[in-house]
């Protein structure tokens, strides 16, 4: 919402293009809003991730346009902060807001870092690929490479650790620090003149750009592959639309020039645009009187044309090869179908896999406090009750075992606390708990 | 005031009109999405969901036999098994009373010396038929729908709400 008295931007067209910093206000507060409403039932546990995300999407009210919400937004704002970014420079942003430049660029980069921590959190097929390449990106570093792998895992592989860190780094992390650049951003906004001819402008390309999303994501879904369990050996992962320029650039690249240009460039690009109202100097002025402006515009020109040109082309390279054309809309109608199957529930622990096989009253009343609820052993002081799950798979362990030893557990070679139940059972009741305990596996 | 000066204030008081709207649709669709997506599920789990308490043939005396039963919860993508206590009455032909306090969902305790329930958070006691002796609770011990089938005695567990004179069960 930038009225720079020192660059003015004239024309209809020109006042126009000032109004990426509402669009980008706006994605913001849609990104914010719609993560903050899957956080309700979002579960950040390799085991419940990807159940949490199917119930979000098939079977929470809305959750599915919520959920495209915030993964489509999540690819639009990039674009607009980008869009933002080049807006600035035509305006000499750099040499006059040195404010609203840094915080620009400060947010391409959180904004850049949400999507790559946020992708990994549905945990299915595709998050699970990602967080490899990820993980290879920063493990293939210079110097730091193995240090960055350990620490963004929690340890020497992928795991639980993984996921919530990611999770941590993506619904608190990065939305305190965007929340921060951007307060500091609007608060010495707010301390200017106000121009609601601007604040109008902003408000209506805002709008425009909202109806767009809503209406976009109300057609497509946000994608939900396979879980990393069921996905077959030829499941094609594909990363999101802001990350296809890396993914096809990693084609190209041997070894770990994939991290040098995945991390190490981006990040120095970054580093030069953030320092840039600080590079007028009289060697750069001595080429160019221009010469910030040159500079960020080489970095962001040649940042768009990689951008756009891998993206097409690795659009292009899908749809040329009649395999991976036939493999994508495969699992494009798997997903499909996956959607449009009902939810189900999933049992929750050891507790709901004892209520689909419930141990007879008999054993509640007589054997549960030694040998565990549903037969999984337990010590008490020094006393040491054995697991009678798998018990069959020993020796002299047979249902009618079972039976004897209730009769005469010393004949068994057990011995106290184990007792005799030969007269406290009835035949039936000890048929009963022999019947249920050969079935625990 | 000239002329040219009301146009403008009028421009400026329309111009202002767009930034209201678009943060009102924006904020009115998402908190409508918001609304429909929180809006808290009551499942129903089946209302013949009968659980096994005891066979009836062990269940003899004048006091109250403590029993655990097992009941499913579906709860969204999940489905939870929780412990439930309840007392037997076989005085009373089996009767079955749920362990939890109608006070504040604390779970009793059967007290043999002095031959009452007790709740061990904020001391209401119940008789041993359940009815209420004294202390914050409002009503006895919720008694739970039970029959007998093939000699065993079975349990409809139901959850009431707290805090009311009456019997009343929750959705």
């Amino acid at each position: 919402m930038s009225d720079f008295k020192s660059v003015s931007l004239n024309g209809t067209m020109s006042r126009w293009l000032t109004t990426t910093s509402g669009v980008v206000l706006m994605l913001l507060f849609v990104q914010f809003a719609s993560g903050l409403l899957l956080s309700f039932y979002y579960v950040p546990s390799v085991d419940h991730a990807y159940t949490s995300v199917a119930f979000i999407e098939k079977a929470a009210s809305s959750g599915s346009w919520i959920r495209s919400l915030h993964h489509y937004g999540s690819q639009w704002l990039p674009l607009f902060v980008f869009l933002h970014l080049f807006r600035l420079i035509f305006c000499e942003a750099y040499k006059y807001r040195k404010l609203h430049w840094i915080a620009a660029v400060i947010l391409l980069g959180l904004v850049m870092a949400a999507g790559a921590t946020g992708y990994s959190l549905p945990w299915d097929a595709r998050a699970f690929f990602s967080t490899r390449v990820a993980e290879g990106l920063l493990g293939g570093l210079p110097v730091i490479g193995r240090m960055a792998r350990l620490w963004l895992l929690g340890g020497a592989e992928i795991s639980t650790l993984t996921l919530s860190r990611f999770f941590a780094l993506h619904v608190l992390v990065t939305p305190f620090l965007i929340l921060l650049i951007v307060g500091v951003r609007v608060a010495k906004q707010s301390g200017g003149n106000v121009c609601w001819e601007t604040i109008s402008r902003n408000a209506i390309a805002a709008g425009v750009i909202f109806l767009g999303l809503a209406l976009w994501t109300l057609k497509f879904h946000a994608p939900l592959g396979p879980s990393v369990s069921d996905a077959t050996a030829e499941y094609l992962p594909r990363p999101g639309g802001q990350f296809l320029w890396l993914y096809q650039t990693l084609k190209y690249l041997p070894g770990s020039l994939g991290s040098i240009l995945g991390v190490v460039i981006p990040g120095l690009a970054l580093l030069v645009l953030l320092t840039l109202p600080w590079l007028d100097v009289a060697m750069l002025r001595s080429l160019s009187r221009h010469s910030q402006q040159l500079i960020a515009t080489l970095i962001l020109g040649v940042a768009a044309i990689w951008i756009v040109g891998m993206t097409s082309a690795s659009y292009l390279s899908d749809r040329r090869d009649p395999r991976t054309r036939q493999q994508l809309a495969k699992q494009a109608a798997e997903e499909d179908t996956f959607r449009r199957t009902p939810f189900r529930q999933v049992a929750l622990n050891m507790s709901a896999e004892t209520s689909r096989n419930p141990p007879p009253g008999v054993y509640a009343t007589f054997c549960a406090s030694c040998h565990g609820e549903r037969g999984e052993g337990a010590t008490q002081a020094k006393l040491k009750f054995p697991p009678l799950i798998g018990v069959t798979s020993k020796p002299h362990r047979t249902r009618d075992d079972i039976i004897g030893l209730l009769n005469d557990p010393e004949s068994y070679g057990l011995q106290a606390p184990m007792r005799s139940f030969a007269t406290k059972l009835t035949e039936p009741e000890k048929r009963e708990i022999a019947d249920w305990v050969v079935t625990l596996k | 005031m000239p002329n040219a000066q009301v146009t403008k204030q009028n421009r400026r008081k329309f111009l202002s009109l767009f930034p209201l709207t678009v943060v009102v649709g924006v904020f009115t669709s998402i908190a409508a999405a918001g609304f429909r997506f929180l809006r808290p599920r009551i499942t129903q789990t089946g209302s013949e969901n009968w659980t096994d308490v005891a066979s009836v043939s062990e269940l003899q005396g004048n006091l109250p036999v403590p029993k655990q039963i097992r009941t499913e919860h579906y709860a969204g993508w999940a489905i939870t098994s929780e412990a439930r206590k309840v007392f037997v009455l076989p005085a009373k032909g089996n009767q079955v009373l749920s362990a939890i306090c109608p006070h504040e969902g604390c779970e009793v305790w059967w007290e043999k010396d002095s031959n009452q329930f007790s709740c061990p958070c904020h001391e209401s006691y119940f008789a041993a038929d359940g009815s209420r002796l004294s202390g914050p609770a409002r009503r006895g011990l919720d008694q739970l729908p039970s029959r007998v089938q093939d000699g065993k005695l079975q349990v409809l567990y139901e959850a009431f709400e707290n805090n009311s004179a009456e019997q009343i069960k929750r959705a």
